[in-house]
């Protein structure tokens, strides 16, 4: 429980969203109860969650471990070549299965009475199962499947029961940039991974990243790197979509390695686009880092963000090098034009502790419409997906009944 | 040890260690840069995790002499301002060091980083170990080692922070 919180939520009545459209309360950012009423509504309901990339599990065998809330996934490639993701617990008294973040195995054992799982989840053995139950059948003991779709090898999950098909839940609008931003066809390489944490509501992480403020980075003015035309453009279930065209920066002479930023890649009018997919999953392609961030909402004050980086099958091994450099020192945890973001998201959990409200500015036009048509550098581009976020929490807006 | 190491050299080495600690306790990035040879250097900070499965990507790649003078400007320029401060205090034990030829040692050490945040309490940053390929350089009275290379492998498979400072 933080000590800054305001209120306790009960989660029983709802809380009172203020009138005006421009306006977030900050108390949704500090409240342990309101997390766990998250965690049901939205992380364990109707929503997709993004998991991982089939290219994180290339080969048969593979396999990585991951959390959607507190419940922990088996993410693993079976013998079909097909990947699964499970509930990471032996069926049978729940024993965590798999302790390791990745690896490959023959088969899953679990080693407290060593049931032992195939790689498509089926029970091959339990020893003794003369003396189990009257009803037990083998059969019906295999590790259970969370509902999983895939759009170009990007996995996603959901543990709700009315959740929409994946592509009509991600919109056709939103189709062609994830499109763009997966290599165009998905075939990607797994380059390796910056993992952190932080000090921040998952709500704060997500409202600062990808959305862009062009005057916190000095970096850009000192390289002399202008953003090209695009648009930003959202859909209705809270998805944020992005592009730019690449105006690839000199460095003006700033840098000693101004290689670290060229351009090697062949769609410069596509060189910087951004996917963020409601609740908490940014995904961007810019310049040559294709990067999607794999995101957990720990608590109500701690988000994990495993950075995950690739290159496509397709690639020269020079553009294969010239990747694995930039995305190591771009736009992660320790980026050169990211560590900003990075503290913004702990700095802003912090000033999110007081009354009163998060204002936004930049682009409002009406103070009770939604918008939807924002300009590229407009933070209105946030205000679908709050108020996606308040409907699907059940909170009422000011003098609505 | 495929050669002896000199005393010469071990103590030009054990300087170059606490050179080292010293500039980044300090936050003195220019110090920093100065422990690596001038012409041809690089660093790297990366997971155990990438190590340990070869996945090449880094939390720090700088792969050449021009990618560590441009880390020391954008800590000291472009960040400045923009960041949570934190005191570092690093901790370093030598685990091996055999000559690699030619006034070339290979070493390995481990270290540990303390971090306290301003206004805040003292906790571990991370663990891990330093990868070193280190160049004697001078002889006599003259004689300092610098980094040809140092790659600083991480154990924390996820961090508590965002970061500024190399490890
Ligand atoms: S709990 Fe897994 S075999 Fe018993
Ligand atoms: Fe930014």
């Amino acid at each position: 429980m933080s000590a800054h919180s305001t209120h306790a939520y009960t989660g029983e009545a709802p809380k009172v969203w203020p009138a005006k459209v421009n306006q977030i309360p900050k108390e949704i950012f500090g409240d342990a109860a309101l997390f766990e009423e998250e965690l049901k509504k939205i992380f364990y309901g109707d929503t997709w969650h993004v998991v991982g990339h089939t290219a994180e599990v290339p080969n048969i065998g593979d396999f990585k471990t991951f959390d959607l809330g507190r419940v922990p996934l088996l993410i693993a490639r079976g013998k079909d070549n097909q990947v699964r993701v499970f509930f990471n617990s032996c069926t049978h008294r729940g024993n965590q299965l798999e302790t390791s973040v990745s690896g490959n195995r023959k088969e899953f054992e679990c080693p407290y009475h060593r049931w032992l799982f195939s790689l498509d989840g089926t029970l091959a053995a339990c020893p003794g199962s003369k003396e189990f139950a009257p009803d037990f059948k083998q059969e019906n003991f295999g590790l259970v499947e969370v509902k999983t779709d895939q759009y170009l090898g990007l996995i996603l999950v959901t543990m709700g029961k009315n959740t929409p098909p994946l592509k009509e839940w991600l919109g056709e609008s939103a189709l062609p940039t994830l499109t763009a931003l997966l290599g165009g066809d998905g075939r990607l390489k797994l380059l390796g991974y910056q993992k952190v944490r932080y000090a921040s509501n998952w709500k704060g992480y997500n409202d600062n990243d990808g959305y862009h403020a062009p005057l916190l980075h000095t970096g850009f003015r000192l390289l002399n790197w202008q953003g090209g035309k695009g648009f930003q453009r959202m859909t209705e279930n809270g998805h944020v979509i992005f592009e730019a065209e690449l105006k690839p920066a000199t460095g003006n002479g700033f840098l000693k390695d101004p290689s670290l930023i060229a351009f090697k890649g062949s769609n410069p009018e596509r060189g910087s686009v951004i996917t963020q997919l409601f609740p908490m999953t940014v995904m961007t392609k810019h310049m040559d880092v294709i990067n999607l961030r794999f995101a957990i909402a720990r608590s109500h004050e701690v988000t994990e963000v495993h950075y995950a980086y690739f290159a496509h099958e397709d690639d020269s091994e020079e553009l294969v090098q010239h990747r694995i450099r930039q995305s190591s020192n771009l736009l992660g945890p320790c980026g050169m034009v990211s560590m900003e973001d990075a503290a913004i998201f702990q700095r802003i959990h912090i000033g999110n502790q007081t009354p009163g409200f998060a204002e936004f500015q930049k682009g409002v036009t009406s103070l009770t419409e939604i918008p939807t048509d924002v300009k590229q550098n407009d933070e209105t581009g946030n205000l679908p997906r709050w108020e996606h976020y308040r409907k699907v929490m059940g909170f009422k807006r000011e003098g609505e009944q | 040890m495929s050669q002896a190491v000199t005393a010469a050299h071990t103590s030009a080495i054990d300087a170059l260690h606490t050179a080292y600690v010293a500039a980044l306790d300090q936050g003195d990035m220019a110090a920093w840069a100065a422990t690596f040879a001038s012409n041809e250097a690089s660093y790297f900070c990366i997971s155990a995790e990438n190590d340990r499965r070869g996945l090449p990507l880094a939390l720090m790649y700088d792969d050449c002499r021009g990618r560590i003078d441009d880390r020391v400007s954008f800590v000291t320029k472009v960040w400045a301002g923009t960041y949570q401060p934190y005191r570092t205090r690093h901790f370093i034990q030598r685990l091996s060091c055999e000559s690699a030829g030619n006034n070339q040692y290979r070493a390995t050490s481990g270290f540990m980083i303390m971090m306290t945040p301003e206004g805040g309490a003292t906790t571990i940053l991370t663990s891990g170990e330093y990868r070193d390929l280190i160049d004697i350089q001078g002889e006599g009275d003259k004689v300092r080692a610098v980094f040809r290379e140092r790659r600083a492998v991480y154990d924390a498979d996820v961090l508590p922070r965002y970061i500024v400072f190399p490890f």
